[in-house]
């Protein structure tokens, strides 16, 4: 019966030629589309949209995306500009907003926060209830913030050479396709202007990560996703130069935060709207025979002695200038004529050459 | 309005409680952890398991 059902539906060869010839295409990647799949941006974004509506349990647990945010500040701080336009790319609740309003302990003789030098702040973000959790705070009388609801982050609506400088916290590890997003940053720069972002990677929680898979192992016989593959320092300053990006600086920081056990990290991620993602995952999530025996490996195998499991949390930094005709070039190759190592050691009568940026 | 208890806040507690049996089973593991298979260490696994389903039971 059944196979009988099946060959109705095969049409004969005569008939199926030729529609073939007409669907027949060059093989050429149509532009624009993203050429691979890894992450289910709708999930990603109910588990945000789900995160934030819970508005008091969010802010708690945006401990790491606070400190995470004011870490890149730091790094605009060495920045001596003035910036008109700036585009928060992935903005989450505006934590970097946040982190420029707050004052700046770094510089004596001059206190401003770095807000001050922001004219207007674009938070772009796909998750409106995120977006909009702190819009009555008053970190947002510091800076003009434009919040904008993109449909997406893969895909940005902004002209060419609008922003002066672009920033991105904690969301580009969500991005698909990474060198299309990285190139779009560099086509909405001015040119000489700096992006600096920040994203998960290499060895990301991977006290979970191999905790699950030992539990899994053990409990059911075999190995699911549970946390997202995530770049490696190494392929991030080659995304970058594929993107365009000059003058590059690319490094890595190591978050450790100990938790009481593996349920109150998986918690919190949960809260902040990190959970996993990645298309392919098991719809029913995690079994809880698998979720306690990977608690009780969690503790064997990276606890601490005080009874808490710690989870690192690598941030890789990167900061790219989009190219310009007036822009410090490298010098090439050989041509360097003063010792670094005398330089450092206080022994070269005269410092190098330093770059105006 | 009282906090709601998340069915998997009381399980986590459940767990926690069992921390003799949860070091058993988490020592089987690491014992040879380059060599998992299925049910390498099902005895304390279930011993694991029946302390932390009474203590659930026990937590209503």
């Amino acid at each position: 019966m059944k196979a009988i059902s099946v060959c109705a539906l095969i049409p004969r060869p005569a008939l199926r030629r030729p529609a073939l010839r007409g669907y027949r295409r060059y093989a050429v990647q149509s532009p624009g589309a993203p050429t691979i799949e890894v992450f289910n941006n709708h999930t990603k974004w109910l588990q945000k949209e789900r995160a934030a509506k819970d508005a008091e349990k969010s802010r708690q647990v945006d401990y790491l995306r606070d400190e995470v945010a004011s870490r890149l500040c730091e790094r605009l701080l060495d920045i001596k500009r003035n910036f008109p336009c700036v585009l928060d790319l992935g903005a989450n609740a505006c934590n970097i907003a946040y982190s420029l309003s707050k004052p700046n302990p770094y510089q004596a003789e001059d206190d401003l926060p770095l807000s001050t030098r922001i004219e207007n702040l674009t938070c772009a973000e796909s998750s409106e209830t995120l977006l909009n959790r702190d819009v009555s705070l008053p970190f947002n009388d510091a800076l003009s913030i434009t919040r904008d609801v993109l449909p997406s982050l893969e895909s940005l609506p902004y002209e060419p050479n609008a922003f002066d400088a672009v920033l991105s916290s904690l969301s580009l590890h969500w991005i698909n396709d990474l060198p299309s997003v990285l190139a779009q940053i560099n086509t909405v720069l001015k040119p000489d202007g700096p992006f600096l972002g920040v994203m998960f990677g290499g060895d990301t929680l991977f006290e979970l990560r191999t905790s699950l898979q030992l539990a899994e192992l053990d409990r059911r016989g075999g190995v699911s996703t549970h946390t997202s593959p995530l770049a490696n320092v190494s392929d991030v300053g080659g995304l970058l130069q594929r993107a365009g990006f000059k003058l590059l600086t690319v490094d890595v920081d190591d978050i450790i935060i100990d938790y009481p056990n593996s349920f109150a990290l998986m918690q919190d991620l949960q809260a902040m709207g990190e959970s996993n993602a990645v298309l392919g995952r098991e719809a029913a999530g995690i079994r809880r025979d698998v979720l306690a025996a990977a608690d009780a490996i969690y503790r064997e195998l990276h606890g601490n002695q005080d009874g808490s499991v710690p989870a690192t949390f690598r941030l890789i930094y990167m900061i790219g200038w989009k190219e310009s005709p007036n822009q410090a070039k490298p010098l090439s190759r050989g041509s360097g004529m003063v010792s670094i190592k005398d330089v450092l050691e206080g022994k070269g009568d005269k410092g190098g050459k330093e770059g105006d940026s | 309005m009282p906090p709601r208890t998340r069915p998997i806040e009381k399980f986590a507690a459940a767990v926690g409680k069992c921390s003799l049996e949860s070091s058993a089973y988490g020592k089987c593991i690491f014992a040879d952890y380059q060599n998992v298979r299925k049910d390498k260490c099902l005895t304390e696994f279930l011993r694991f398991k029946e302390c932390y389903m009474a203590a659930y039971r026990a937590g209503k």
